[in-house]
């Protein structure tokens, strides 16, 4: 895998608008900073130490290969860390937007410089980071900090939100991390590239939640290229990864005999999955409404993008959708390879202005994942049948759908059918 | 058995014709010239091609077929200079293709045959229009399509009597109209269809900017496009599937 490939250009001042949106959006969410603020003063002893049980690591990407490093952790010690990791549970909780920022909120990324490259590193502040990445529970630590933390929001379209920020000056554990032994069996072994490990993690039962952590901390891959992954780029690295792999599995499978369309809600995005028989192919058009967080001017016009893939998949990065495009593809090629059938599949996204800040990809994963496992789809006559049969819950016409996207256009046909 | 020499810039044109589909495929090595019949994976493009013994500088074989790794044998015709000449000999004992050019020796394993993906039947499409047009102009239209699109719209108008390509992209339209004029020949019957670029790009590649290209088009059905090469000496048929439009 080449890591440049899911680097992107990353504007700071939109970073700074999108959290200015969503201030404006709720002030609520300002008001929880405050108490953020509050709550760190108390837990935090005269001597800056602050013991903590972090669930969950954060690589920024800023200045790479010298990037910023954290451990998080919950500033309430009485709360049970496992809820603050980003997981598949937070849908199955109806987890909010809201609840999701707060949650976040209530999370320190205590932090240090550091360089990428990480072989061997397994002592001070990066080896503490990396003991947390790879063990199955949150672990208890121990914190030197430099100073009062920034209180913050951070937000992305792909990573899940971070809060406040506070320099490390060292970082000790005080347990004994519990590691799983196929964890181990991809650490130890610096002779295995790092796609075959990630896919190893996924067939023993990992969500890709655990294993984009692990990548994350540099603990997979051949020895000398072990570094550290921003959090941003392993998530779009695991889900590209392990949808590969889904995908080589359905190559020769049969097609699905059916068109069907599923249909799911979560945080505001609206999710249509149209599976048609034929060979595999897939889309993802998004539709942003006006006044949503990625299209902020709201008398302006629906947003559209949109990516594609055809049976032997892409040879580049995406261009309109990023890690939103790897995040629903897995979703699909996961329903596809439980019933060892193929497919042309379609996957519009709407996000609606009810979507008033980012949470991550993961929202995408869940909400299409959770597609399949509830109620029935509709069944259409034809592909084009069942696009026509949206095309009145869509914002936008069906000619403007067309113009964007791919498949609306057309469906790829085998000589066979001939 | 198998032996032959052929001029360098010969053998790579013809094993480009065939590698923009697959990696891998069958010759056949008849008594008259060589046969190649190949579809990609996603049993979208085929190709059907023939170089004859003439086309050689020298030939023999009686009715072989062998299994080969096209990108390594494109790799290995690649080393020598167009106006070189390659000598091929198959050995029958150890099912190795011997490569020489110019003192370079290089032996080429060959793969089973039976493991390569089933060679395809030519399906038997009645086409509606037949438009005959130079190389230079299919070119012309893919590069301009792919400027604003990723597919491309193939299509005679019956009435007007002209074969006309168009591409729609997210803001930007191509349009391209050719009449009897600026064609070779041209039979209209009402077609059109439509294909990928991605597809068709790499067809475009393979075929001479002065070849004479007979292209069959219909209603929403695959075109074939043909070509000669080698100077008349061998011939090239690609078969493209069309993206469906209407159901």
């Amino acid at each position: 895998m080449r890591l440049e490939e899911f680097i992107e250009d990353f504007e700071r001042d939109e970073a700074a608008d999108r959290r200015r949106l969503a201030r404006e959006k709720s002030y609520e969410i300002t008001d929880h900073l405050d108490d953020v603020e509050q709550q760190f003063e108390r837990v935090v002893q005269g001597d800056s130490l602050f013991g903590s049980t972090a669930p969950e690591i954060f690589v920024g990407r800023s200045n790479y290969p010298d990037v910023s490093t954290g451990l998080l952790s919950p500033m309430d010690r009485e709360a049970d860390a496992a809820q603050f990791a980003t997981s598949g549970e937070w849908y199955q909780q109806g987890l909010g937007v809201e609840e999701v920022l707060q949650r976040r909120t209530g999370l320190l990324n205590s932090t240090r410089s550091a360089q990428v490259n990480v072989r061997d590193v397994w002592d001070g502040f990066v080896g503490v980071q990396r003991e947390v990445a790879i063990a199955d529970q949150p672990v208890d630590v121990e914190l030197g900090l430099d100073g009062s933390p920034e209180i913050d929001l951070s937000l992305d379209d792909i990573s899940t939100p971070t809060g406040p920020r506070a320099r490390a000056t060292d970082a000790t554990l005080a347990e004994n991390p519990s590691v799983p032994r196929a964890v181990e069996k991809t650490l130890e072994d610096d002779d295995w590239q790092a796609e075959g490990a990630m896919t190893y993690l996924y067939r023993r039962g990992f969500d890709v939640y655990e294993i984009n952590t692990i990548l994350s901390a540099g603990a997979l891959g051949r020895g000398r290229n072990r570094r550290l992954v921003p959090t941003r780029w392993s998530i779009t690295a695991v889900d590209d990864t392990v949808g590969q792999y889904l995908r080589g599995s359905i190559r020769n499978a049969p097609s699905i005999d059916e068109v069907q369309v599923w249909y799911n809600e979560y945080m505001a995005n609206d999710y249509w999955i149209i599976l048609a028989p034929g060979n595999w192919e897939f889309e993802l058009v998004e539709l942003k409404a006006p006044g949503s967080i990625w299209n902020p001017d709201g008398g302006g016009e629906y947003y559209m993008a949109a990516d594609s893939e055809g049976y032997t998949g892409r040879d580049s990065y995406v261009d309109e959708t990023s890690g939103a495009y790897y995040a629903s593809r897995l979703a699909v090629l996961e329903r596809l390879a439980d019933i060892d059938r193929q497919a042309t599949c379609l996957v519009i996204r709407h996000a609606s202005d009810g979507y008033w800040a980012p949470v991550g990809v993961w929202q995408i994963r869940e909400g299409i994942r959770h597609a399949f496992e509830e109620g029935q789809p509709a069944v259409a006559e034809t592909f084009h049948d069942a696009v026509r049969g949206l095309a009145g819950e869509l914002p936008v016409s069906l000619g403007a759908l067309r113009r964007k996207s791919e498949l609306v256009t057309g469906v790829q046909s085998q000589l066979a059918d001939f | 058995m198998f032996k032959a020499i052929v001029r360098a810039e010969r053998l790579q044109s013809t094993l480009d014709s065939v590698g923009v589909l697959v990696d891998e495929c069958k010759i056949h090595l008849d008594e008259g010239g060589i046969e190649i019949r190949a579809v990609d994976p996603a049993n979208v493009g085929m190709v059907d091609l023939s170089l004859d013994a003439d086309a050689f500088e020298s030939y023999e074989a009686d009715g072989g077929l062998i299994g080969v790794n096209l990108v390594r044998l494109q790799d290995i015709a690649g080393m020598a200079d167009s106006d070189q000449l390659v000598e091929l000999e198959l050995d029958e004992e150890t099912r190795k293709l011997h490569i020489s050019i110019d003192g370079l020796e290089y032996t080429l394993a060959l793969i089973d045959p039976e493991s390569i993906r089933e060679e395809p039947d030519l399906p038997d499409l009645d086409l509606s229009s037949t438009i005959v047009i130079e190389g230079r102009d299919i070119d012309r239209a893919v590069t301009a399509a792919d400027m604003v699109s990723d597919h491309i719209e193939l299509g005679v108008d019956e009435a007007d009597g002209v074969f006309y390509v168009k591409a729609e992209g997210d803001t930007d339209d191509v349009h391209l109209e050719l009449d009897g004029d600026d064609l070779i020949d041209l039979v209209a019957g009402e077609a059109s269809s439509l294909f990928s670029l991605d597809y068709l790009q790499d067809m475009n590649k393979a075929i001479p900017k002065d070849a004479e290209v007979t292209m069959e088009l219909g209603e929403e059905f695959p075109v074939k496009l043909h070509f000669d090469i080698a100077e008349g000496e061998g011939a090239v048929t690609y078969m493209l599937a069309p993206r469906i439009q209407s159901n």
